[in-house]
């Protein structure tokens, strides 16, 4: 369990990320916290011929209240997300990430980039609807959460770029429970409510390949429906699939339940 | 408890019965502990390991040509061929097998070692098995025990049944015509494994002009692999030295000579003067050490009308991988279950067939608790089935069964000798911990509300500890694990060096090997040191498994520091001219009967030992050392009981612990605060074989729980507190002591099982619980 050779090139700047990975023709890795890509590379699952290493370049480390949002650097480890109380969805859902020595490191670029279906960040990013500042060879351009996970550990960045930001909204009201087999791990549903501009959005996360809106039980809460019938509907919408920790039937239940505490901590659909 | 963790009747002198500091820890915790992977030597070389990425399958090829050609030295299993690890056992029924240390002809479970390479660091030996070619023919694979095998794994063994002994006492078929209640339940326990913190570790180097080899070994069992590796490489056994140096946790695990192991040392005859280290990666560890537990038992037992047990019928299948474990055999967990399957209840019709049967999986051997955490769980789990059919109260059918003191000794069908008894004075004391009316008060409030409903699960079992070697013949291999040998020197300063044969993996043996030297001759605890691990050092010591050093090596560390007390006493007496049955050695001093004040200090004896033989009395040789060794003959049995109450929530399945409660019989506590460590570490890995942890294979033979992401271990997070008491009545060995290393992994999966059963009525017949199983059966 050692990784294979590869070239490590410690970049000073997003230009000098973006250019080394171009050049490295789609074969380079970003390396940021490694708390992802490191194990990927000892199980020799990936074997890039360049690591470029993010951690010392300059002002990505900063959360910013900005308007009704935070802007959150790609480099701000997780345990600077459980401490700040600019965004409290983010702390609590931060709080749930492993341990005390993966949240000291992982980014909060690095968990959005990784896209892991059962990661806590990508939800909440879907949740609030969050955006993306990403650069690339042609500059800078920003992506909707919706629209950066494709399917399990793929996104639509392009090989040379990379994330310097993220901008999360703040929720008017929020809920967020998770269900895992221990403490730390990896969630086997995690459900994220969020009132926006007066709209509710349930998003749910380790059902499906990717954060999964449901979008059904959204429509129940906007009938005035409750929390236990949105709760319900989410169980019904979602087509989880079984495995060591699980069936499907049993996913479903507990997505719904995950469901109803959320809404039931964001004070939504109460009766 | 006092401060010091010591029970308030502690002694007032010598350090037996107090919570002394720890001899290891100052290292340990200090980040100076020294591992295997911690020995650098110069010119040291790293070994990887090429692993079958099949089940089963034939080896047609393997070419090593493009790896020989980037320079790297390859072994493969045809170059080992000539050696075979053989476990041995005179059982009628036993079916002796092969282990290769390489495979060659065929692949016999997904990770076995086929090939290995040699380069400067581990990394480049990694890059190195990605050129080695192996040609492989896939064969049918068989992973469940119980399932009809295909193609079996040895041909010697076509129904792949290494061993099956039948236990018959009584007649079963008249007490169950005779019983009023007859219960039958078909119980699957679930494959997991020891993962101690370190994973296993060698460095093998041979010194050709002497024709020595230095295997440093992360073992529990030093003079055991000695011995193994010296007949198995046809080598003098005093050339080969072994040395065990710390070692972060074994459970067992660390008890097995396993290829690797061989392989190491064979490689390092072929590159003479150059130390090979291996050290093992988490994977390699899940995939290729020793797995446990993978059982099924059907158990069928027949009751009075009155909760009485008349009759035990069981059949027990054990997964026992893919080969023997060396040297213990695929006799290890079979042949616990059914010997200790009746635990400590009366029973006197019993049959039970046990059998290991081989499949295309890692090798089963030793795991904390052997079988018992499984065969606890059958025999507990006919209580509570049986008491809820009766109507009668789940305690209070144990107490009906219960062996009492009064019937001590006490004869089990398996003809084991239980010398304890004690187990309802563990319960009363273990109820009373857990509040146990206020819990029924509670459970009885909550019927009927939304509040998460409360269950209460008992388990009471006999670890059977210290095995002599009477008790240690059972498995009829050609050895017998009765004895350990000590040294005790003291040396010209009066202070005293001892040279054991134990072993520890965390234990503290290094502390209570020093306390009971330091008060059987009489010196402080602070002026005794402790070496253990090395083979050219101790005289011999079968190393640690049964819970049997305290016993074992205890009782050879105490035999031996009163031989050399004798001699200090014999010098002393002539020294001062006294009778040498009026001397006493107190705190390093030796006194005379009636006097207030010392005489002479042990080390002014000890130095005229040594340095002034001019003082030396008529008779008396120079020196103050001995060697004895100790085989207590039978065993001694530590009872023990654990209780907890449970809340379920009903959506989720989840299951959370409300109070854990433990009270064993230590006998004789040597160390208060170690036996209690022992307990927890024991319930916390009981605990998390009965929640969490589960070894998966699929249809093929291929490991889904490959990392630590899919095998979870329990964190402090998912253990509890846990109330631990005690109860103590001194065995009959030279300390009173019973062994306390594995009885806490007993109880956990028949306390939640029943703890369940209690809350909501169900069956658990399948383990690991998991939030999922217990929805599973809600629905
Ligand atoms: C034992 C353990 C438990 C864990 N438990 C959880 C958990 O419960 N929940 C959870 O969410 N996570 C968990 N993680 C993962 C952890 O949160 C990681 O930190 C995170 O997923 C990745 O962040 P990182 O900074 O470590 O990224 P890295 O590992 O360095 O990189 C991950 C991937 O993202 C790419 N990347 C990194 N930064 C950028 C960037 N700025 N732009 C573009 N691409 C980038 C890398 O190239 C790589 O492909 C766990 C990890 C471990 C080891």
């Amino acid at each position: 369990m050692k990784c294979a050779p590869f070239d490590y090139v410690r970049a000073s700047s997003v230009e000098e990320v973006v250019k080394v990975l171009a050049e490295s023709d789609g074969d380079g890795k970003i390396l940021a916290g490694g708390q992802s890509l490191v194990p990927v590379l000892a199980l020799r699952m990936a074997r890039p011929s360049v690591l470029v290493d993010v951690n010392r370049i300059p002002g990505l480390g900063a959360i910013r209240p900005s308007g009704d949002a935070v802007e959150v650097g790609a480099l701000v480890r997780h345990s600077r997300l459980v401490e700040q109380t600019n965004h409290p969805l983010l702390a609590e859902a931060a709080r749930w990430i492993g341990h005390t020595a993966i949240r000291a490191r992982g980014t909060a670029g690095g968990s959005v980039a990784h896209a892991d279906p059962s990661a806590e960040l990508p939800v909440v990013a879907v949740g609030t609807g969050a955006t993306a500042t990403v650069a690339g060879p042609s500059g800078v351009r920003s992506v909707a959460a919706e629209d950066l996970f494709l399917s399990a550990l793929v996104t639509s960045l392009d090989e040379d770029e990379m994330i310097t930001g993220l901008r999360f909204p703040l929720p008017t009201r929020w809920g967020f429970a998770e269900f895992a087999r221990r403490h730390g791990d990896f969630a086997l549903v995690t459900a994220v409510v969020t009132e926006l501009g007066g709209a509710v959005r349930i998003t749910l996360g380790g059902v499906a390949s990717v954060p999964q809106r449901a979008a059904h039980a959204e429509q129940v809460l906007a009938d005035g429906g409750t929390a236990r019938e949105a709760a319900r509907a989410a169980a019904d919408e979602i087509d989880p699939t079984a495995d060591l920790h699980g069936s499907a039937p049993f996913r479903r239940a507990i997505a719904g339940e995950m469901v109803r505490r959320a809404l039931a901590q964001a004070g939504i659909g109460q009766e | 408890m006092s401060d010091d963790g010591s029970p308030a009747d502690a002694p007032t002198t010598g350090s037996l019965g107090r919570s002394v500091r720890r001899k290891e820890d100052q290292r340990l915790v200090t980040g100076h502990g020294h591992y295997v992977t911690d020995v650098e030597l110069p010119r040291m070389r790293h070994v990887a390991f090429l692993r079958s990425p099949y089940g089963h399958a034939r080896i047609t090829g393997v070419d090593a040509a493009a790896a020989r050609e980037a320079g790297y030295r390859v072994f493969t299993g045809e170059d080992f061929a000539h050696v075979a690890l053989r476990a041995q056992s005179a059982l009628p029924s036993y079916v002796e097998t092969d282990q290769p240390v390489l495979a060659y002809e065929k692949a016999c479970f997904a990770g076995e070692p086929v090939a290995a390479v040699v380069a400067a660091d581990r990394y480049r030996a990694e890059d190195g098995l990605e050129l080695v070619e192996v040609d492989y023919e896939a064969l049918p694979a068989t992973v469940c025990a119980w399932d009809e095998p295909t193609e079996p794994v040895h041909p010697e063994a076509p129904d792949n049944v290494l061993l099956q002994r039948t236990f018959d006492a009584g007649s079963v078929s008249d007490a169950f015509a005779a019983a009023d209640l007859v219960v039958e339940r078909e119980l699957v326990t679930n494959r997991h494994a020891g993962n101690p913190m370190e994973c296993r570790a060698g460095v093998a180097l041979w010194d050709a002009a002497a024709g020595k080899l230095t295997f440093w070994n992360g073992t529990q069992v030093p003079h055991i692999v000695r011995n193994m590796v010296a007949e198995l490489m046809g080598l003098p056994e005093g050339n080969v030295r072994v040395i065990a140096p710390d070692v972060g946790g074994g459970f067992g695990v660390k008890a097995v000579l396993y290829p690797e192991d061989v392989a190491l040392c064979l490689m390092a005859r072929e590159m003479p003067g150059i130390p090979l280290k291996w050290v093992e990666d988490r994977a390699e560890h899940l995939l290729a050490a020793t797995h446990a537990r993978d059982h099924r038992y059907l158990m069928k037992a027949g009751f009075s009308a009155e909760g009485r047990l008349l009759a035990v019928e069981a059949d027990v299948t054990c997964n026992v991988g893919a080969y023997s474990v060396y040297p213990w055999t695929a006799g290890i967990e079979p042949l616990m279950a059914g010997g200790l399957l009746s635990g400590p209840y009366k029973l006197e019709n019993y049959r039970c067939t046990v059998r290991g049967v081989a499949t295309n999986t890692a090798p089963s051997g030793p795991y904390r608790g052997v079988a018992r955490p499984a065969s606890v769980f059958a025999m507990e789990a006919m209580f509570d089935h049986a008491a809820t059919r009766l109507g009668i109260d789940p305690i209070e059918i144990r107490r009906r069964n219960v062996i009492t003191p009064e019937d001590i000794p006490y004869k089990m069908p398996s003809r084991l000798v239980d010398d304890s008894g004690h187990y309802a004075e563990c319960l009363d004391k273990a109820l009373d911990a857990l509040g146990y009316d206020v819990l029924r008060a509670e459970q009885e409030r909550r019927r009927g509300t939304d509040e998460p409903p409360i269950g209460i699960g008992v388990a009471l079992y006999n670890e059977l500890t210290g095995l002599g070697r009477a008790a240690s013949a059972g498995p009829r291999m050609p050895f017998r694990t009765g004895h350990d040998a000590c040294t005790v020197r003291m040396n010209p300063d009066g202070r005293v060096t001892v040279i054991s044969g134990v072993t520890s993996q965390g234990q503290g043996l290094e502390t209570t090997m020093a306390q009971i030297v330091a008060d059987a001759i009489g010196v402080p605890y602070e002026d005794v040191d402790v070496r253990i691990g090395d083979t050219d050092e101790a005289l011999w010591g079968f190393g640690a498994f049964s819970s049997r050093q305290a016993v074992i090596g205890g009782g050879a560390a105490h035999n031996t520091a009163l031989a050399v007390k004798d001699k200090v006493l014999d010098l002393a007496a002539g020294l001062i001219e006294a009778a040498v049955d009026d001397l006493r050695i107190e705190n390093g001093e030796v006194y005379v009967v009636g006097e207030p004040k010392p005489q002479i200090s042990v080390a002014e004896v000890a130095r005229v030992a040594y340095l002034e033989s001019n003082r030396l009395p008529e008779g008396i040789e120079p020196g103050l050392d001995a060697t004895r060794f100790f085989d207590p003959i039978r065993g001694a049995f530590a009872a023990g009981a654990q209780v907890a109450a449970i809340e379920v929530d009903r959506v989720t399945g989840e299951l959370r612990i409300l109070k854990y409660v433990c009270v064993e019989d230590a006998g004789r506590a040597m160390h208060p605060q170690i036996v209690d460590g022992q307990i927890a570490g024991s319930i916390a890995q009981g605990l998390g074989g009965a929640m969490y942890e589960h070894l998966v294979y699929d249809e093929a033979g291929n490991l889904s729980t490959g990392t630590l992401l899919d095998y979870l271990m329990p964190t402090s997070a998912e253990i509890p507190d846990m109330v631990i008491g005690h109860v103590s009545h001194p065995a009959a060995n030279p300390l009173g002591v019973r062994g306390v290393g594995e009885g806490g992994t007993l109880g956990p999966n028949a306390v939640l099982a029943g703890a369940l059963h209690d809350a909501l009525g169900i069956d658990i017949d399948t383990l690991p619980i998991s939030p999922a199983s217990v929805w599973k059966e809600l629905q």
